[in-house]
């Protein structure tokens, strides 16, 4: 073995990817030299805004795509290299379904256990014990095409672990469901993250999600990594408040002309997407600054709604190192409720 | 598959024979056509209406000295036959798009199993449900008032052929899906073959009776070849280049599977 096996579970050593252009369409760039390490037993989020690189990440640490240069390890394996070494000890939770529909629960964790090494005996125990654990034993005898969208996150998350894996990737396990759904996902991650072992790669585009769930973030943007550190660390690096209004029908010149000469605002950003917008800024006196945004936008004839005031979310730190608001509402309208949603 | 080397430092990681992951890709695409019956039955309604119908239009053309002289339904059936696994094998490649849609596909290659495994376990179940249409597509020919004096040994032979025939196909389809990863290139890539494969063949027509570039065309036609063999088989007298045509099927299915491997690799590598 190399000596690259430090302990690290994931070491990724400038990443680039490059999807060949097709016809008079550029080349894209998904990945530009991204480099990270993962600690084991951890769960480290990769955080950015779609089309930033993440799910790239995690397809070529799954071994699913290869990178076009760099190298990476996972649990001490090559993925180019020892590409059946890596497939033995992960596990991968795609933004699809990796589940059949006409196949009931237990059948596909049966199947994905036999597939992966157990005798039938012990793929029906260890079936039967996740199908517990995740909350779907009753509905273990039910074809897959019944179950409901969190239903079936959980199978898809159950179906990864049947051969107890060493890293799982859960590449934006809770796009898509509704808040109950999210917030059983997030009991389950957290629950998973307990054991030992196990060391989770997370994607996601939530905010919210990150700053709960993640040990260590990686925020990525344009195929880069823009600034690592503990959920804590990245807020703490930021000074003073937050100030969020959000915005009915906005006209974004205006709300920047209506405010520019509010005294301590600094990193504003104006956003409009559809009939909302919202105003972020950072101050060090919120309280002053709040009713000086507040007077200006009325005096202007801007029309707002919520307005508040709060300590740094990871929010505020995507803001201040990539410089517009998370996630692109115009692609993901849930991003904007939980934009607001966390600043209030 | 087992022998693989691992990686000195890895503790041992349980990973299953070709032969498990062979079978359990087969038990999953099984228990799922068993709960979608529909489709596989569907899929026979066409060759009930060929038989039926052809067999009566065209029932006088049996007393052409060109069909052999035991009448046209008999002449037709292994033709019909070998239409109906064409036909229904040129299909398999649509369970794979359905699996690269759903993200099934990326759960297999993510895993440690065998490329090959996941083409064979297909295939098999593909061709357990070509041989149960087969044996329907003979059964109602001997209801619409077809021999087959053949035997049961001629009967098996025209199976195995309609098999060979249904692997050449499936595989094919299979790559296809694989690299164009689209339903409607997959369904217009297969209209196109299928229908002109029929016809430049001697599925309905004997070649004496067909103009000459038809014939020139039909002769290195394998649909041609497998009709001829599964026509031997039911009626007992076999074509003189029976060999030929068999060994050029079994080349064709081989170099289709190879094929077909190939594909899911470079699928992987296109990703």
């Amino acid at each position: 073995m190399p000596a690259n096996n430090s302990g690290n579970a994931i070491v990724a050593d400038s990443l680039t990817k490059v999807y060949a252009g097709r016809g008079r369409r550029p080349d894209v760039h998904a990945l530009d030299g991204l480099s990270f390490t993962v600690a084991p037993g951890t769960v480290f989020g990769l955080l950015g805004p779609n089309g930033a690189g993440k799910s790239t990440t995690t397809r070529i640490l799954t071994t699913l795509s290869t990178p076009t240069s760099g190298t990476a390890q996972v649990a001490g394996s090559d993925v180019r290299r020892e590409s059946e070494a890596v497939r033995g000890v992960i596990g991968y939770v795609s933004q699809g379904s990796s589940t059949d529909p006409v196949l009931t629960a237990r059948e596909n964790l049966e199947i994905a256990g036999r597939m992966r090494g157990m005798n039938a005996v012990e793929a029906r125990a260890r079936a039967r014990r996740l199908l517990d654990e995740f909350g779907l034993a009753e509905a273990s005898r039910r074809r897959v095409s019944t179950f409901s969208g969190g239903m079936r996150r959980r199978l898809d998350v159950a179906a990864a672990l049947v051969h107890r894996p060493r890293v799982l990737f859960l590449d934006e396990p809770t796009t898509g469901l509704d808040p109950e759904a999210r917030a059983t996902m997030w009991a389950e991650i957290r629950r998973l993250s307990g054991e030992e072992a196990l060391t989770v790669v997370l994607t996601t585009h939530y905010m919210e999600e990150a700053d709960r769930l993640a040990d260590e973030l990686l925020l990525v943007n344009g195929g880069r990594a823009v600034v690592q550190g503990t959920p804590k660390q990245l807020k703490a690096a930021l000074h003073g408040d937050s100030v969020r209004v959000s915005l009915i029908e906005p006209d974004p010149a205006a709300v920047r002309a209506a405010v520019a000469r509010v005294p301590g605002l600094s990193d504003l950003v104006v956003e409009a997407s559809g009939v909302d917008g919202v105003l972020a800024a950072r101050t060090e006196d919120a309280s002053a600054a709040v009713g000086a945004v507040i007077a200006a936008l009325d005096v202007a004839g801007i029309r707002f709604g919520q307005v508040a005031a709060s300590h740094p979310t990871l929010d505020d730190v995507y803001l201040h190192f990539v410089g517009h608001t998370f996630g692109d509402s115009s692609i993901d309208p849930r991003s904007a409720a939980v934009t607001t949603g966390a600043a209030a | 598959m087992s022998t693989i080397a691992l990686p000195g430092t890895l503790t041992s990681v349980p990973r299953s024979g070709w032969f498990t992951q062979f079978g359990q890709v087969l038990r999953r695409w099984l228990t799922s056509s068993i709960r979608q019956v529909w489709g596989p039955a569907m899929s026979l309604i066409q060759p009930i209406i060929w038989i039926l119908l052809f067999g009566q239009v065209f029932a006088s053309l049996g007393v052409l000295p060109q069909f052999g002289g035991d009448g046209y339904i008999d002449y037709l059936v292994p033709g019909i036959l070998m239409m109906t696994v064409l036909y229904s094998g040129a299909w398999a490649g649509t369970g794979y798009i359905d699996d690269i849609n759903s993200g099934v596909m990326d759960q297999y290659l993510t895993s440690p199993i065998s490329r090959s495994a996941i083409i064979s376990g297909q295939l098999a179940q593909q061709l357990i449900i070509s041989l149960a249409q087969s044996l329907v597509v003979l059964g109602i020919g001997w209801l619409g008032g077809a021999r087959y004096p053949g035997g049961i040994g001629g009967m098996l032979v025209a199976l195995g052929v309609a098999s060979l025939l249904a692997a050449i196909f499936c595989c094919a389809s299979s790559a296809v899906a694989l690299i164009t990863r689209s339903q409607i290139a997959l369904i217009s890539l297969s209209q196109l073959i299928v229908l002109p494969a029929t016809f430049l063949s001697t599925a309905m027509m004997p070649a004496d009776l067909m103009p000459e570039w038809v014939q020139n065309v039909a002769r290195w036609n394998p649909m041609t070849w497998a009709v001829e063999l599964g026509r031997g088989g039911l009626s007992g007298t076999y074509p003189e280049s029976g060999w030929w045509q068999a060994a050029g099927l079994t080349l064709l299915a081989v170099l289709g599977f190879v094929w077909a491997v190939r594909s899911i690799r470079a699928y992987q590598r296109s990703v």
